[in-house]
């Protein structure tokens, strides 16, 4: 069964505009995705979807083949714990520190201190920056909140990880290492979905691609023949 | 971080994604989750000390009227049944009056609905207790002798039922009065009676005003946890990504209305027993000059639990009402 599918999705905004127009796709369990596509695309109205943010119009976005947008008020917490999803603008708060910040996930599922505190460390230490767990992220550089983003969206080990433009501020070569942190939670089973502009990054990455125009799934590297191409 | 979880086996391709509540989390959790709230609480409200202060203020002054009305309605009451003689009238007959006239007086007193006890004087007691009373009394027998007979008239101390109004006393009086050989009838204690009518419509008027402050606190607690409301939308959205239940995202705000609460509720009662420490003693020289000494009561534990439980009640109300106003727990990813 697949992980990820949609069917037939159309996302119809209240201005008529269309976000996202009858795409449908599958993603397999343990994948790493790539999905690209101009600003305006539909790139993040689809993360969106997946996250149960936004609901599909017409189609269905379907999660190990349940309906996330049928999911209720109850169900839908239980889901989104097991989604990492990092943010073009970060989200990070403001008033917690870093430490604080990539603990949250885990502070709401009620793990133990001790447990929260190696996660953490861990989570931190993979993007770089253990000696700064006890920084406030106003103290921080662009890029390096994007990664404490990134290590709040991996410390609870999701089985999906959503990434919108994960390496948008970042250097080639922490770029490459967000790359390799994905692709391990991949080894692990997570499927991962990145959406980014970066597309010499992407080919290195050697995944599949799916690029998107004004809201239409316009190519799929999975086909045989797109693989070719 | 990536080893770690190599060891978890439940993560993985072949394990399926939840999308309903796992079982056996209940109980553990929602404690856990109180715990961590309340000391975020804490921390919130430390940190905005002087703000939080003047919610308290607020909440508290809006409590104090009530709890003071309380009270005061309390103490009314027990002055009523403390008093040492209860509403009663005093007739005074002639002097002189002839003794089948007073026994008819009687008898008819004792057939009065109202009356619950008639007590008769006589010339001769009344001429007794007079005596006793005397600092001089043996200027007083000379004085007495001088005159040759007992000048003091018989009289009637007569007590009514508790549930006699005012103008069935006065009715009563009225009566009385155009009986025969009757000189006199003294209604005691109708400054009581108006103090209890004066009472009741303070009592009214103070409800009324009571709960327009009640609805106040909840209003002041609605505003300052919608403030808190509004600085945390983006935590909100966080949180909601991340998975936190609509019962997590609700409670920081329920918990800052019952602080806000609490915290009134302790103001009150400061300013409550300020109110009662300053009055006390002009009340106890006036109650003193009417020969009465009763205590100011209902300053009790139990009136302070029951202060502090409204100040939480109105304080999680107003929460309530702003979690409903803003829709926290509506999908703030959005």
């Amino acid at each position: 069964m697949a992980r990820l599918q949609l069917q037939h999705v159309t996302r119809r905004f209240d201005n008529g505009q269309e976000g996202l127009s009858d795409v449908s796709l599958s993603i397999e369990p343990g994948s790493m995705v790539f999905l690209t596509g101009h600003s305006g695309a539909g790139k993040s109205t689809l993360l969106k979807m997946l996250i149960g943010a936004e609901t599909p119009t017409t189609g269905r976005v379907l999660v190990d083949g349940s309906d996330v947008s049928q999911l209720g008020p109850k169900q839908m917490p239980w889901y989104r714990r097991q989604v990492g999803i990092v943010l073009q603008d970060h989200n990070l708060l403001e008033d917690r520190t870093v430490f604080d910040n990539v603990a949250l996930p885990l502070r709401i599922t009620h793990l133990p201190a001790k447990d929260i505190a190696r996660r953490v460390r861990g989570a931190l230490s993979t993007v770089d920056l253990s000696a700064k767990g006890h920084l406030l992220p106003r103290h921080l550089s662009t890029g390096e909140q994007q990664r404490v983003g990134i290590a709040r969206a991996v410390v609870n080990r999701p089985r999906i990880i959503l990434a919108d433009e994960p390496t948008g501020n970042l250097d080639p070569y922490l770029s490459r290492q967000v790359m390799s942190l994905f692709h391990q939670f991949c080894d692990l089973g997570s499927t991962v979905l990145v959406a980014s502009h970066d597309i010499d990054l992407i080919k290195d990455q050697g995944c599949r691609i799916l690029h998107l125009s004004q809201g239409a799934l316009v190519q799929d590297t999975a086909s045989p023949e797109e693989a070719r191409a | 971080m990536v080893d770690e979880s190599r060891a978890d086996s439940a993560q993985g391709a072949t394990s399926t994604v939840i999308v309903g509540r796992p079982k056996g989390v209940l109980l553990h959790a929602w404690f856990a989750d109180h715990a961590r709230v309340a000391a975020d609480t804490s921390l919130f409200v430390s940190q905005r000390l002087m703000s939080s202060f003047l919610v308290w203020l607020m909440v508290g002054v809006a409590l104090t009227l009530p709890g003071l009305l309380w009270i005061a309605q309390s103490n009314a009451k027990a002055f009523g049944e403390q008093w040492p003689g209860s509403t009663a009238l005093t007739v005074y007959m002639k002097v002189a009056a002839p003794a089948q006239s007073i026994i008819d007086l009687e008898g008819r007193l004792n057939r009065e609905a109202e009356v619950e006890r008639v007590v008769l004087t006589t010339p001769d007691q009344a001429l007794q207790e007079l005596l006793a009373q005397s600092d001089d009394s043996a200027f007083l027998r000379d004085a007495l002798a001088a005159v040759g007979s007992n000048p003091l008239p018989a009289s009637f101390a007569v007590v009514l039922t508790d549930n006699s109004s005012y103008l069935q006393l006065e009715a009563l009086s009225r009566k009385l009065s155009a009986q025969t050989g009757v000189d006199n009838v003294v209604i005691e204690m109708t400054w009581l009676e108006r103090l209890r009518d004066l009472s009741d419509l303070a009592n009214r008027m103070g409800g009324a005003l009571s709960v327009m402050l009640l609805i106040a606190a909840v209003l002041v607690a609605f505003a300052s946890v919608r403030l808190a409301i509004e600085s945390r939308l983006g935590e909100l959205r966080v949180l909601a990504l991340i998975g936190a239940t609509p019962a997590q995202m609700r409670r920081p705000f329920l918990y800052f209305g019952s602080a806000y609460g609490i915290g009134g509720g302790v103001m009150a009662i400061v300013l409550t027993a300020v109110f009662l420490n300053q009055i006390e003693t002009p009340l106890q020289s006036l109650l003193v000059s009417y020969r009465a000494g009763i205590e100011i009561a209902g300053f009790t534990p139990g009136f302070l639990l029951v202060i502090l439980l409204a100040g939480w009640f109105l304080g999680v109300a107003g929460a309530l009402l702003a979690l409903l106003q803003r829709g926290v727990s509506d999908n703030p990813a959005k």
